[in-house]
Parts: structure tokens; sequence; C-alpha cells
């Protein structure tokens, strides 16, 4: 007797058939893991996490450890004192060929160079256990594991990219949905703030900010430096402003849809519709956003070090270790292609899985197998 | 709408009174000031140089001085490029930075507008992953990565076009390519995904499936109804987009030489060349009141739901 | 496809041609350079910095040039002059020379313009050059008297004396810089400010302006009216802006410019090997500055200790590579002058001190921060020093980066810092020139280092007649501010670093100051 049993607190779809009551999010999580890109995408971000925030605990070398003599080493599975012997003695026929062109002093220099450090490097290569380090993504200028320094460079990078698009979206949505839904003054008023906020020169803001806490740059706030708080102060700061702006954009164009005037001649107040029916058809657009908006933090984190904000050297992230890379890529492509593409891998599970969220809330395709 | 546009018009000018005023006395509180030097200025001549630029009077003095100088449409003297006044400087670098985001943003709208439209129709197939796989890689590769390599390839490699330099200069407009096509790139991507993103959505709403029912071309469907509604988010990224492009990238100006605006805004902030500065903050607030007032006319006019009382 | 291939290559064909068309344009000797900044001025009595000198060098001759090898004086628009005996009057015979209008330089015109340098109203950087050397020249700068105060005078038209402070031995030398510059006061009455826009400026040296695309290229053509035009083998140079080093490079290695000045750091392992790069020693040092009030650097066998624990060969063979000096002193070596041992690398006798200021193996060490202005240069050096002080004496030592004006601030105005990097380059060539900063209460001493002993004798040389006295006691100076009290922990000499292809071009040699007179450099034939 199935017409007798259906009674109106159950949900019908749009072709009549009997669903189950789930909550959106049980729902969500249920296509989610329907998705095959999406899971990949999210076992990425999570190993990402695993390894970074874990690096202390996992068998890296350390990421301040400097070997001269390893300095600029090519990406290799072997020792790298074989790896460093043969780069010396192809420096050395470089310079010999060099020097026939120009006898310049400063090649005779180096020459002498590379042939004691040749010797050196030839007669510890079985004493020093330090030769038999193996490099597997290469070394960077003054000798250290990429590797090690790629993977400690993802905390910061990643921790900046995480509060960015938090801040960017509770801020952000909220102003935005704000501005939207009342129009008038009130829409006026929080434009024309977003507008200034565009205006003020940011790197000028970013250096007072930083000379106003200069005294304490040695203090901490709940145990993180008060640096890193200014730092995540300096991303929140901007982070918002284009997404209030898309989501004030998809607020007015939705708030004078049917389903709204529904809402509100069953009696709903602002702050419901706004939020239970409102905001729900804008995810896909924020979530779209905010995957986009990721790499820009990690990017405004790197001119931000640049200001002297942020950690310091002889920590890395992603963003410093990137600009690094690229002023000498003709020479060591690795150390640009090393954390470039742990940024970008990092990126395209990001953009995999925004992706997959953003087909798995979307409330058109609700009850929807 | 009119009394909309009247309205929104006149409230840039408060707006723009309050960037100016406050920018005014932030820029003063940051350490050093245009006359810091390595070799440090003995103090009876720096006593002539801040008499020279009445930087020796009071703040409040200097404030209504360089308020009285703006209405006149005089941005007064650079303390750095010190043959040129910041009119002569703004005036001959944003017609090129201008210029130059234009090409760009034009570029990216139409590559990423059409990338967002293939990538939305065939969801979750190839062609979908694969270009928004060129997406990804266009924002997860920043501008002073992708510069330097298009000049290696195409200038020192393949030899096809100049280094780096402008219009102006003896390589002529073969120089305005790469820098547009490294500039362009993030917007691309951008652009892609917002208008991908968007497109799904809108094809499943029902004003669409209404479209289809009724018989309509797939194709008036996609280019009528889609697109207009789906441009909605792409329109409202446009506005800082626009002025963000146009007031010059300082990355893509410095690799090609370009003799832009946007190498001005930066080395004018790290010299506290202030009243340079002053002069970007200016540009850079009207042009962007300006393209976020045209995006609020455009939402009208792309989405008839909406209506300014 | 074949199609768009087609179009493809007709718009690389036209651009290319382009290119080729534009070259070929070019009549006589063409010189294209790149200056590695946008010059902010082209009045001499405004330049302050090495973009503008270079431009300086082709517009304006003074009395005197750097000789292209040496960099000690050489005539200029003076053909002779004599030092009195006492060493402070200074007389120089002018040749018959005009300014490119031609209109006639004579000694009033000196006056003037020195005067105009020395103008209060004229805000001038360098005046202070002025200042240090001629007598009078501080109290009109400063407003404390008028313009006669000034002792410099026009003899007759062609005959022009000045009285030194003292008997400054390198006055003369320093008489190239442009800070003494001859200007045509004639188009200065006229247009007042605007003189230095193109089509307004008048000048004398070998070349003159012909256009300024501000941020994008300046162009000189030679001056038929130079006194010596026919030494002047360049028909045309051409300056630009470049100040990413990486694509001036690229444009060197293009061909698209003749002389590129500084190099992109992280490629020198390949461009050291190209036979047209050019390296010579500058008169300058790279050090760091302990602020001595602080504790605990108010030790100095803490300073010391941080010294000795450098092996600055290590750094410039493996870290630098630029072929910089290691050094250990604070003057590098000059004519007439050998630098002060100071205290080399010895990590035995480092490790001693320290122990002996109470921080043995560094245990109760407090944190102290190294200070530097955003570079990855000075990134690496202090990451490399970094470490050594952590291996060799068991010290932490932070880093904190600040862009270059705050960093400015920090150092020179609150001295809120531990140590920090710095680097002097010398206005001419004399030991005076990195000693006198370090007296007390001088505004360039950021470190606030004081020694009673030390200021007298940099004083006394001050008063004393050239020759090895002198030197000796300037010497004696180093040692105390150096290997004694260890002020600064110097780390290399500075070297001038030059893409410029000698087997084509003639006339440029590397020199202790760096300046490359145009009139001397042409196509090598």
């Amino acid at each position: 007797m199935p017409l007798l049993s259906k009674n109106k607190a159950e949900a019908v779809n749009e072709f009549n058939q009997y669903v189950k009551p789930v909550s959106l999010w049980a729902d969500a999580w249920k296509r989610l893991k329907k998705n095959k890109m999406a899971v990949v995408g999210m076992w990425i971000v999570g190993l990402y996490l695993a390894v970074t925030f874990g690096a202390a605990f996992l068998p890296f070398y350390s990421y301040t450890d400097q070997e001269l003599l390893h300095a600029n080493l090519p990406p290799s599975t072997r020792p790298a004192g074989r790896v460093a012997v043969e780069r010396l003695e192809s420096r050395r026929g470089e310079l010999l060929v060099a020097m026939q062109a120009s006898n310049r002093e400063d090649l005779k220099r180096d020459l002498d160079r590379v042939n004691e450090d040749l010797d050196r490097v030839r007669f510890e290569l079985d004493r020093d256990p330090v030769h038999k380090r193996v490099y597997l993504l290469g070394t960077d200028y003054l000798g250290r594991d990429m590797l090690a320094r790629t993977v400690y460079g993802g905390q910061i990078s990643l921790l900046i990219g995480i509060v960015g698009t938090i801040t960017a979206g509770l801020i952000g949505i909220v102003l935005g949905a704000i501005g939207g839904y009342a129009g008038g003054w009130a829409d006026n008023l929080l434009s024309r703030f977003v507008d200034i906020m565009y205006s003020l020169p940011y790197m000028l803001v970013v250096i007072i900010i930083m000379s106003m806490f200069k005294d304490s740059s040695n203090a901490t706030v709940l145990g993180i430096p008060l640096n890193i708080i200014i730092l995540f102060f300096a991303i929140a700061l901007v982070s918002w402003l284009t997404m209030s702006r898309i989501v004030r954009g998809q607020i007015i164009s939705l708030k004078n849809s049917e389903f709204v005037e529904a809402a509100r001649s069953m009696g709903a107040g602002p702050g419901r519709i706004v939020f239970r029916h409102l905001l729900p058809n804008t995810v896909g657009i924020i979530i779209v956003y905010s995957t986009l908006q990721f790499p820009s933090f990690i990017m405004n984190e790197s001119f931000l070090s640049f200001l002297g904000l942020g950690v310091s050297a002889p920590y890395a992230s992603w963003g410093t270790l990137v600009s690094e890379g690229v002023q000498g890529m003709q020479l060591y492509p690795w150390r640009l292609v090393v954390p470039a593409t742990a940024m970008t891998i990092f990126l395209f599970a990001m953009n995999f899985l925004g992706d997959g969220l953003r087909d798995a809330l979307d409330p058109q395709s609700k009850n929807r197998s | 709408m009119s009394r909309f546009i009247v309205r929104r018009l006149l409230s840039i000018i408060p707006t723009l009174f309050i960037v100016v005023t406050l920018s005014f006395f932030l820029i003063r509180l940051a350490p050093g000031g245009p006359f810091s030097r390595e070799k440090k200025l003995p103090p009876e001549v720096l006593q002539n140089i801040m008499r020279k630029y009445h930087m020796d009077e009071p703040l409040l003095n200097q404030y209504f001085r360089y308020i009285g100088d703006v209405l006149r449409f005089d941005l007064g003297p650079s303390f750095r490029n010190k043959d040129h006044s910041v009119n002569e400087l703004i005036g001959k670098a944003f017609p090129v930075s201008l210029h130059l985001g234009s090409m760009a943003l034009a570029v990216a709208l139409f590559l990423g507008l059409s990338v967002g439209v293939i990538s939305a129709l065939n969801q979750n197939k190839w062609p979908d992953y694969s270009a928004m796989s060129v997406a990804v890689l266009g924002i997860s590769i920043p501008l002073f990565v992708i510069g330097p390599l298009l000049m290696l390839l195409f200038a020192l490699r393949l030899k096809w076009l100049p280094t780096s330099g402008w219009i102006s200069s003896r390589a002529g407009w073969a120089t305005v390519i790469l820098p547009t096509m490294t500039l362009m790139f993030p917007y691309f991507a951008y652009i892609a995904r917002l208008s991908r993103g968007s497109i799904i959505e809108v094809v499943r709403s029902d004003y669409i499936r209404t479209a289809r029912a009724k018989g309509l071309k797939e194709s008036v469907v996609i280019w009528k109804h889609v697109l207009k509604g789906a441009l909605l988010p792409v329109v409202t990224y446009l506005g800082p987009a626009f002025s963000g492009i146009v007031v010059g990238s300082v990355v893509v100006e410095q690799i090609f030489v370009v003799p832009g605006i946007g190498r001005i805004f930066v080395q004018s902030a790290l010299n506290r060349d202030y009243t340079v500065i002053m002069g970007d903050v200016i540009v850079y607030s009207i042009i962007l009141m300006g393209a976020n007032f045209l995006v609020d006319v455009l939402y009208s006019m792309l989405d008839p739901r909406i209506a300014y009382k | 496809m074949k199609r768009v291939l087609t179009a493809v290559l007709m718009v690389t064909l036209a651009a290319s041609l382009f290119v080729s068309c534009g070259q070929g344009a070019a009549k006589g000797v063409e010189f294209i350079m790149n200056n590695g900044a946008e010059p902010q001025t082209l009045d001499p009595s405004k330049i302050s910095g090495v973009p503008e000198h270079k431009i300086y060098m082709a517009l304006f001759e003074g009395l005197v040039i750097n000789d292209p090898k040496t960099s000690l004086a050489q005539p200029g628009v003076a053909e002779s002059w004599t030092v009195s005996a006492d060493g402070t009057m200074i007389t120089f015979k002018l040749r018959k020379s005009t300014w490119s209008d031609g209109t006639p330089i004579t000694a009033q015109t000196v006056v003037d313009s020195w005067h105009r340098t020395l103008h209060p109203d004229t805000g001038a950087e360098y005046a202070y050059m002025v200042n240090m050397v001629v007598k009078g020249a501080e109290e009109y700068n400063s407003g404390k008297a008028g313009k006669e105060a000034v002792a410099i005078k026009a003899v007759d038209d062609y005959t022009f004396q000045v009285e030194l402070l003292g008997p400054l031995p390198y006055a003369v030398d320093m008489m190239s810089h442009y800070a003494f510059a001859i200007l045509p006061m004639h188009a200065i009455a006229k247009f007042g400010d605007e003189w230095v826009k193109p089509g307004n400026i008048v000048s004398n040296g070998p070349f003159v302006l012909q256009e300024w695309k501000p941020q994008e290229s300046l162009t000189v053509v030679a001056n038929e009216k130079y006194w010596d035009a026919k030494t002047v083998k360049l028909d045309k140079v051409t300056f630009l802006p470049i100040d990413d080093n990486l694509t001036a490079y690229n444009k060197f290695k293009a061909g698209e410019i003749d002389w590129a000045h500084g190099v992109p750091l992280e490629l020198i392992d390949e461009i050291k090997l190209r036979p047209d790069y050019q390296v010579a020693p500058q008169v300058g040092t790279y050090y760091y500055v302990f602020n001595v009030t602080r504790k605990p650097f108010d030790n100095v066998n803490v300073r010391k200790a941080l010294a000795m624990a450098l092996n600055m060969n290590d750094l410039v063979d493996k870290v630098t590579k630029g072929g910089q000096l290691a050094t250990s002193s604070m003057v590098p070596a000059m004519a007439g002058y050998t630098p002060t041992k100071g205290n080399g690398y010895n990590p035995e006798e480092a490790k001693r001190l320290l122990a002996e200021a109470g921080f043995p193996g560094g245990v109760g060490f407090p944190k102290v921060t190294l200070l530097y202005n955003t570079s990855e240069a000075h990134k690496k050096i202090a990451e490399w020093a970094q470490e050594n002080w952590k291996q060799i004496l068991g010290i932490e030592v932070a880093l904190l980066n600040q862009e270059w004006a705050t960093y400015l601030d920090t150092r020179q105005t609150s001295h809120d810092f531990d140590f920090t990097r710095a680097g002097w380059v010398g206005d001419y060539l004399d030991p005076n020139t990195f000693l006198d900063m370090f007296l007390t209460g001088s505004g360039l001493n950021d470190g606030l280092y004081s020694n009673a002993q030390y200021d007298e004798l940099v004083r006394r040389a001050g008063t004393m007649p050239a020759g090895a006295a002198r030197m000796d006691v300037l010497r004696q100076a180093e040692d105390i501010l150096i290997t004694a009290d260890q002020a600064v922990i110097p780390i290399y000499h500075y070297v001038e670093q030059d893409l410029i292809d000698l087997t084509k071009w003639d006339g440029w040699f590397a020199n202790p100051l760096g300046s490359h007179h145009w009139k001397f450099i042409g196509p090598k034939k």
C-alpha cells in the first residue's frame, strides 16, 4: 500500500519520485564521492597537508643545512659526492675552454679553486658521510636540499592560502550579501567602502602596519609569532574585496527570482532569505572564485616577504622559492621547476576538488542521482 | 534608472575625497622619506631640500596646499624624477599601460569566454579537462615566470620577436606581442573558470529549460540566453580587473621594459615619492570607481530582473 | 591548419622585417647601453646617482675629468692647474671652449655655477661634496653667509681660483665629480628649472641631448662645438633604463645592446665564461655594522669572534662568485695606502674570544638579529653567515629583511638594530672617504662607534699634506677601527661587472671609480 504510507513530510523530486529527506551536506558528500577527479583531488590535498605539516616527523634532510661543495646539484638518485665530482669536472672543462678565449685573472682563480675542490671531494668521497647524501630534487645555491626546502616552504604557503580563502569567504560573503540584498544607501555605503579599500596604496599600508609593530618583532600571541599574525592580517585586508563584489552581483541578480518571492510570501525574514535561499544558489561561483584566488594569496605572501613581512630566511615559502629559482632558470632549471611543480600539482588538486564541491553543493542538482 | 545613475556618479566625488585625504596622511606615516639615501644627507643639505618642496611646513598646510593644487589639476612636482611634474609622468605613462592593458584584457576576454563556453558544454569530458588545465596553469604560474620563459623562447631561441621595448622603439609593433601574451594569462584563466562555472549553473536553470522546450535552436539558446545570463560574475570581476590591468602590471613592465605607469607606481611607493604616489592613487581610484559604475549599469542590461530604484 | 601556419609565418616575417629595417636606418656609429634605471634628472646640481652620472659624462664636462684608466684628474675645461706650496690654493687655467649654442665658457661661468649648486634654494644633494673641500662653501650652503663667503674667484676670464679648507690632496681628483659641474648659466637664467628639457638644454660635453622618452630611452648625439670633438668617435649614444638585470642580459645576448652595466647574479657561472664579461675591482666595501651600544656587541671580543668565524674566501668563491675580493679591512688597497691587516678567518680564536666574553660554546648568547635590505644577493650572504655562526660559535642569529626606505630609516635614524648589512662606495680615491664616517657623532656613523684616539688620528690626517706620513696616520686609524675595535665586519670589496665586447669597442677601460668617459669610446679599427 504505497499510496497510504505516503505522508506529507516525505519529499518528492520533480519527477515525482519518493526520496528520503537528507541533509544538504550528506547529500553533497554522497555526490562528491562519485566524482572521481574530485576524490583524487581530495586525496592529493590531504597528502599535501599531511606531508608539509608533518614534515618534522618525516625523514627529510634539514632545510637549513648548507654544504657549499654541493651547491646547485641537479636532481639525482646517486650520492651527492659523485654528482658533485661530475659537476666540478664539467666546470673545469668549461673554464679551460673559456680561458682559451680570454685570459682573465678571475678565470684562473676559479680553475684553481675547482681543482682544489675536486681533490677535496674525491678524497672525502668515501670518508665523509655527507657525500653519501642523496638529493632527489637537487640542491640550491648554498647546497641545501630542495626537497626539504619545498616541503617546509609549503607550510607557510598553504597556511596563507587557507587563511586568505577563509577571510575572503567570511567577510566577502557577509558584506556582499548584505549590500546586495539591502540595496539603497546600505549598498552604496558598503560599495564605496570597498572602493576606498581598493584605492589605498596597499604596499604602503602594509609597510606602515609593520612599522607600528616594529618593537615587538619577537613577541608572540597564543604561541604564533606576531609577525605571522600581521602577515595574516595583511592578506585578509584585501582578500575579500573582489569576493564581496561578486557575491553582491549574484545576490542582486537573484533577489527578484520567483523562489525568493515564494519564500518571502511565506513570511521568511531577510536573514532566512539570504542565508537559506540566496547564498546556497551562489555557492558555485563562490567556490570557483575561491579556488582561483588561492594561488594569488601564495604569490602575495612572496611580495609581502619582499617588504620584510612574514617568515624570514632561511625559512622559505613556495613563492620565495619560485622567485629565487626564476633568476637562474637557464642554468639550474630544477630550482624553479621543483617548487613550481609542487605548487601547481596542489592547485590542480584544489581546482578539481573545488569543481566537485561545486557540483555536489549545487541546489539545482539536489536529490538527483 | 537615470536617478540611480546620477546618484551613483555623485557618490564618486566624496569617495575620491576620502581616498585622497586618507592616502595623503597615511603615506607620511611610512618610515623613511623621499630623500633617504645610503649616504645620508647632512642636515643643512636636507633642510634646503625640504624647504624647496615645502616639506618643512606643518602637515596640515601641506595638505591644504596639495588639495588646492589638485583642484587646479596640478599634481605637483616629483621628488624623484626631478625634471618632470607628476602630470607629465602620468600623462606619458598612463596611455602606454592603458594600451597594453586593454589589448591583454581583450585577448583574455575573447579566449577566456570561448574556452569557458566549450568547457561548460562538454562538462567533465576531455575538452573540459584540457581547457581547465590550461586555465589552472595560467593562474598558478606567476607572471614573473611566464614573462622570462616567453622571452627566452620567442626572442632568444626562435629569434622571432624583440626581447623588450615598446612601440616607439626601433623594433616597433612587434614589441607588444610578448607583454600582451604574458599579461593576458591570469586574466584569461579567471575569465575562463568564472564563465564555465556560471554557464553550467545557468544551463540548468528553469528559463533555459523553458527556452529549449520552446524548441529554440541550440545556438540561439547558448548565445542569446545562456551567455547573457552567465556573464554576470565575469562582468563583476571585470570591474576591478580592468582598473588593475590598465594601471599597469609592474612585473610585465619591468621584464619587457614597457614605459608604463605600473613601474612608476611601485617605484614611487618604494622611494616614498609622495606626490607621485598620490597621483597614482587618484588615477587608480577614478578608474576603479568608473569601472565599477559601468559594471552596475551593465547588470541591469544583462539581467532584466535587476532594477535599480 | 595550413592557413593558420602561413598567417603566423607572415606576421613573424613582417615583424622581423620591421626589426631589420629599423636597424638599417641608423647613421654613423651608434652605441646602446643599459643604464640600469631611469635618470632622475639631467641637472648636474641635483644629480645623485650612478645612471645620472653616466649621462652627465656624455653631456657635460667639468674643470677636470677622470682618467679612463686611473680615475685620477685629467684636463677637462681646465687645460692645466697649479697647487700653491701649502696645498690650500688651486689655480685652474681654462681653455677657450663654448657651450653647444656657441656661448663662451669663462672663469665667471664656473664661479656662477658653483654658486648655484651651493645656493640653499637649489636643494643640491651633493652640495656636501663641495662643502667638504671648498672654504666657505658650507656657510653659504647652510644659509649662514652670503655667496661672497665661498672662497672661489675668477682672476681673469680664463683663470679660476679656489681656496680649500686645508691641504686636501684629493681635492683636484674630487673636482671631476658632478657636484663641481660647470652649468650653462645663460640657459638657466632664460628657462629656470625648465632648462633641462629637450630643446632648452645647452651642454658642453662631447654629446648633446637629442631625445628623452621617460622610462624608455634617452639619446645623445655628438656635439660639434665640443673643444675636443675630433677625439669623439661615437655619433650617437642611447641609454636604456632597464632595471631587470635578466632582461638586460638577454638583450645583450640578442645583440640589442652594446654594453650592459651589471649582470644577473644567478647566472654568473655562465656569464663568467663569456669573453665579453669584464670584471674590475671597485673602490667600495660590503660590510656588517655592529650597533656597539647594544649588548652583546658592546663587547669587543664578541665582535671579533663573529668576524673571525667567517671565511670570506669561501663566500666569494662559492656563494657570490662574481670575482669580489674577500677582505678583512674597511679600506681597499689604493695607491700609497696599504690597508690594515684586520682579524682574518680563525675559527679557533673566534671560539676562544667568545668564551672569554662569557659565552663558551655560544651558551647564554642572547638572540641577535641581522638586518639587511631585501635582495637575493644580501639574503644569500646573510644565510651563509648565519649558518657559519651557528656551526662554529654555536650562536643563533635571526635574519630580518626590510625594504629599502624602511631599512635606511632603521639603520640611520632610529639605530634600532643589533647589526646590519651596509655598503660604501668611495666618492674619491682616498682612504679618508672610508674613515671619516666613523668619527664620533658623524651622521654616517650608523653603529654609533666612538673612539677618541681614532677621531684624533683621522682629524690630524685632515690637516696633513699629501704623502707617506699622512697615509701612515690614516693607516693607524684603520688599525684601531678594524683590527683593535672591530667596529664593523668587512666582508668583501665590490667589483664592477659589465658586459661589453672589447674586441669590438675601444677606449673602454676598467678603472677604480667605474667612470667610463664617452669621448674615448669608439669602434675598434
